[in-house]
């Protein structure tokens, strides 16, 4: 029986989730790195602005700061692992690991929403909202226009 | 082939099929994320400095200084305004705010009043409407132009390029296939514009309550008319572009050279030759910022100018479309 072709939409969803994912590690890098320098950073003749969001970061705490960086890594790996499930159009890799992804996403943001300062973009925003749209989507998506294309 | 071949019925279920079915397809999917992300990217750097400084002052003081709010706004507004209305270049914006001096550090000088008619201009948008989200829509309506194509540059020529439009037109009509898709793309447009203007206006009333409700509504009917009308020529040029070519990539890439380059060409070759600058008119480049224009005449006007370009690409995409071998 031949194989049913991939909808251009699936590919697209793969896509934009190696992209998440890529920028999503130079996100980690960034945040681990500055977790190491974080208290050595000066903010005498910094602006009032950045100067706040830096002693945010050093009121923080080593703890919470590798927590948000668990939370980053397992994100990134459900989201590699998802996309290359939906190129293969695989049922348990593909559909059930990107609702794994698009549900932890979206308590993970909420949780780093609470638990940070609003300094640091924690609290309810736009830029929490942003964080929102892709797993939402993503849920939507893969339960409506995508459910029935999961057939390997 | 001519108009009269047009089935009502036949539009209307090929464009709910075509809207329904654009995220199916991809280029759906990328420009709904593309527009959202862009859109709430431009809100959120608009609004999160004002909502530091409230934040800030509710620290600091217990209770929020509107005339600094209000002088924040302006230093983020005025420089948004300044560009896209053409008044000053970039350098100038930039070189301006540099020398200004920062909000924090004293009150700021009361700046000369501009009576040109830009000048009038720039004031009704930051003062007699909601400052930020004059600021969104003026980013939304010079950004979303560029990201159209990735939603209409595909309305025929995939099927063109696979050849399955020869099984369609044995139920329907060239024209029905042309303007239902069209239309289907249109409304999917729309609906992405109204959900992004939505959100943006909800946080700006619920959570920042930095401006009266009524005035945040009658102000993003407005904007929401704007944009929605500003998209529909670009989508009938995208339209013709797609009926024209039997690649889907080429078809991408001649929308994206053709929407971009008109204003890039325009305002690269003023440089070299000042009568270069009209290019844009070829699109509504030259128009569109005046939807939002305080004046009926001038928003009546360019509505009119998006539909008459509107109309001009679909007559000659449809002219085409109709003859060519599928």
């Amino acid at each position: 029986m031949e194989q049913e072709k991939r909808p251009g939409g699936l590919t697209a969803l793969a896509i934009f989730n190696f992209i998440f994912a890529g920028l999503g590690v130079i996100g980690f890098i960034g945040f681990a790195v500055m977790l190491g320098f974080m208290d050595a950073i000066p903010t005498d003749d910094m602006a009032p602005d950045q100067r706040a969001q830096i002693e945010a970061f050093q009121e923080m705490g080593t703890q919470f700061f590798v927590a948000i960086l668990a939370l980053m890594l397992v994100s990134l790996a459900l989201e590699i692992i998802s996309g290359i499930g939906y190129l293969k159009q695989k049922r348990g890799m593909g559909w059930m690991v990107g609702n794994v992804y698009a549900v932890f996403s979206m308590v993970s943001g909420v949780v780093s929403g609470l638990m940070m300062k609003p300094e640091l973009g924690g609290g309810f925003n736009i830029g929490a909202i942003i964080g929102f749209v892709y797993p939402v989507l993503t849920l939507f998506l893969l339960n409506s226009t995508f459910k029935e294309d999961f057939i390997n | 082939m001519s108009l009269k071949t047009i089935s009502v019925a036949h539009v209307r279920l090929i464009s709910q099929y075509w809207t329904r079915f654009a995220v199916r397809s991809g280029s759906g999917l990328v420009y709904l994320l593309i527009v959202l992300i862009f859109g709430l990217s431009v809100a959120n750097n608009l609004i999160s400095p004002v909502e530091f400084l409230m934040v800030q002052q509710e620290k600091e003081m217990g209770h929020r200084d509107p005339n600094a709010i209000q002088e924040t706004i302006m230093t983020l507004g005025k420089p948004v305004v300044k560009f896209v209305l053409g008044t000053k270049s970039i350098g100038q914006v930039a070189t301006e705010a540099s020398e200004e001096p920062m909000m924090m550090m004293g009150p700021s000088m009361v700046p000369k009043e501009d009576k040109t008619e830009a000048g009038q201009w720039a004031m009704f948008l930051l003062q007699d409407r909601p400052a930020l989200l004059s600021a969104s829509l003026l980013i939304l309506i010079f950004g979303l132009p560029l990201a159209i194509s990735f939603l209409a540059f595909n309305q025929t020529t995939g099927d063109i390029q696979s050849r399955g439009l020869r099984y369609l037109l044995l139920r329907t009509e060239r024209s029905n296939i042309f303007f239902g898709r069209f239309l289907g793309t249109a409304i999917f447009s729309t609906g992405v514009i109204a959900f992004l203007i939505l959100t943006i206006v909800l946080y700006l009333g619920l959570k920042t309550r930095l401006y009266p409700v009524g005035d945040l509504l009658i102000w993003s009917i407005q904007g929401f008319y704007a944009l929605s009308i500003l998209m529909l020529p670009y989508i009938a040029l995208c339209a013709m572009i797609s009926a024209c070519v039997s690649s889907q990539f080429l078809s991408l890439i001649l929308a994206k050279l053709l929407i971009a380059g008109t204003l890039l060409f325009a305002v690269v070759g003023r440089f070299a030759w000042e009568p270069l600058k009209y290019i844009k008119w070829l699109l509504p480049w030259g128009w569109q910022n005046h939807l939002l224009h305080p004046s009926f005449t001038h928003w009546g006007c360019a509505s009119l100018a998006c539909l008459v370009y509107m109309a001009a690409f679909l007559m000659l995409g449809h002219r085409y479309f109709a003859k060519r071998d599928l």
